[in-house]
């Protein structure tokens, strides 16, 4: 609640969630940077798609924005937080699906620990409440994976995986959802599925931050970023 | 209390902790850290040995000194954590055989060295034997208050960042206390062995339990079964308890392979 007010605060009467300003990111030990000069804003429950081919620095840009990277120039804010400095606090406003999320046959985690997870972050000390596992349930319950709550999350199938990492990003009620192609394993009822629960989500004012190489049909973004070799080749309003 | 009961509770003790560190070290992929902590324990036990001060706190100094640098280190070269630590291993092993051959008294041969390099019975004093036992309630205390939060951690650290977690605290907070544990460790079964101790039950206990909690449990309940045997058998034969340890340890591996093999 603390951070929600400082987050009003420290806005200025804008309403942008998201800043940049000449943003670059380099890995270490690369001298050609991953992303270059990136400057653009998101408003309050904007819905924008980040496309572009391989290797253009989409998931580069999340990771920046989000303070994962440290970037090597520019400025970055995130619901009024300067990222990275107070990057932890601006994050548990934030949900995030990676991209790499496939986990082996031998991990022990059952999903429903997995997506408990994701309350535990925003709780003192990671406790849960007995109302917590409750939001779990419906989670799981939404994402139509109820029954696979006690299984271990390396037994999955990788969209069965897929679907508990989104479960988790949702049951933390975020202000901004960073979605690193979600639709990748998915089968196709899923998609669309996913992508009806992206417009909802849109209709109740959430930021949605969505990186997809090859998106379904998508009827309610509002900006597509299309990024070439770290750079922002264009911009297309919906 | 003789003796052997001292020798007994320690080992049981020093084994469980070493049981559950290995588990939680090698879910966070972090071994290599540990290695260098582990020999910057070392390291700094013989650094005690050659300048005449209490090993023990030269041994844990080194030791939290290594799990703080590292990341640092390699925040300000943009050199791999591991790396970082793989150097500080070899500077460590060099300076370990500089500071035993200083040592007073003839090297190597003096039951003082040899307590460090291969672990002694006769480390287990009563203060040895309080230390261990806070550093037991401790350790438990804290795993049992911010059980949560390493599970997140453990599973994915990167998300549990992602989420607002300070993740690096955590991970600190384990690396020191897993410091203190081999450094006491060290004492029983000796620097060249403790490592052993640390993966030796972490790998049963991954062949008897498929819950992290399990898995965590079965590890210490390893570590201290080895630790009792491994003084029994020290003490019937003669031999030097670390290597009895470590040789105890090895045994319920190959019979934990054996029995899943079985089933």
């Amino acid at each position: 609640m603390g951070a929600q007010n400082r987050y009003r605060g420290n806005f200025q009467g804008t309403d942008s969630i998201i800043e940049l300003y000449g943003v670059s990111t380099v890995y270490a030990g690369e001298k050609r940077p991953a992303i270059k000069d990136i400057t653009f804003s998101i408003e309050k429950g904007e819905y924008v798609l980040i496309s572009g081919p391989n290797g253009a620095g989409k998931t580069t840009l999340l990771e920046t924005i989000l303070g994962l990277l440290k970037p090597r120039s520019g400025k970055i804010k995130l619901l009024g937080y300067e990222i990275p400095r107070r990057a932890l606090e601006a994050r548990k406003l934030c949900s995030y699906v990676p991209q790499d999320f496939i986990r082996s046959p031998d991990e022990v985690f059952k999903a429903k620990e997995v997506v408990a997870m994701g309350i535990a972050s925003n709780r003192p000390l990671g406790k849960l409440r007995r109302d917590d596992w409750r939001r779990v349930e419906e989670a799981l319950e939404l994402l139509g994976i109820s029954d696979l709550a006690e299984r271990p999350i390396g037994k999955l199938s990788g969209g069965q995986q897929q679907k508990v990492f989104i479960a988790r990003a949702l049951v933390r009620d975020p202000r901004v959802l960073f979605l690193d192609e979600p639709f990748s394993a998915l089968d196709s009822k899923s998609r669309i599925f996913l992508s009806d629960l992206l417009e909802e989500l849109h209709e109740e004012d959430k930021t949605i931050l969505l990186v997809a190489h090859a998106p379904p049909e998508l009827k309610s973004i509002d900006r597509e970023i299309y990024m070439v070799e770290g750079r922002i080749e264009k911009v297309i309003v919906h | 209390m003789s003796l052997i009961i001292y020798a007994i509770l320690a080992s049981a003790i020093s084994g469980s902790l070493c049981g559950v560190s290995g588990t939680l070290i090698s879910r966070l992929r972090i071994s290599t850290l540990v290695f260098a902590i582990a020999h910057g324990a070392l390291c700094g036990a013989a650094l005690g040995l050659a300048i005449g001060a209490d090993t023990l706190i030269t041994a844990i100094s080194i030791a939290i000194l290594t799990a703080m640098i590292i990341g640092p280190i390699s925040d300000a070269t943009g050199i791999p954590s591991s790396t970082i630590a793989m150097v500080l291993f070899s500077i460590y092993n060099a300076l370990t055989f500089i500071f035993i051959l200083l040592s007073p008294g003839p090297a190597l041969a003096a039951e003082k060295v040899g307590g460090i390099l291969w672990g002694s019975v006769l480390a287990v004093t009563n203060r040895f034997l309080t230390l261990l036992i806070a550093t037991l309630f401790l350790y438990v205390l804290i795993l049992r208050i911010l059980w949560r939060r390493f599970q997140s951690i453990l599973f994915d650290r990167e998300l549990a960042e992602s989420e607002g977690v300070n993740t690096k605290l955590y991970v600190y907070l384990l690396i020191i206390l897993v410091g203190v544990i081999i450094t006491l460790s060290l004492k029983i079964v000796g620097g060249f062995l403790v490592f052993s101790l640390l993966y030796i039950p972490a790998a049963c206990s991954m062949r008897i339990s498929d819950h992290l909690t399990g898995r965590i449990t079965s590890s210490a309940i390893i570590g201290s079964l080895s630790g009792i045997s491994g003084v029994l058998v020290s003490f019937y034969l003669n031999l030097p308890i670390g290597a009895c340890i470590v040789i105890a340890a090895s045994i319920i591996f190959v019979i934990s392979i054996l029995i899943a093999y079985i089933k």
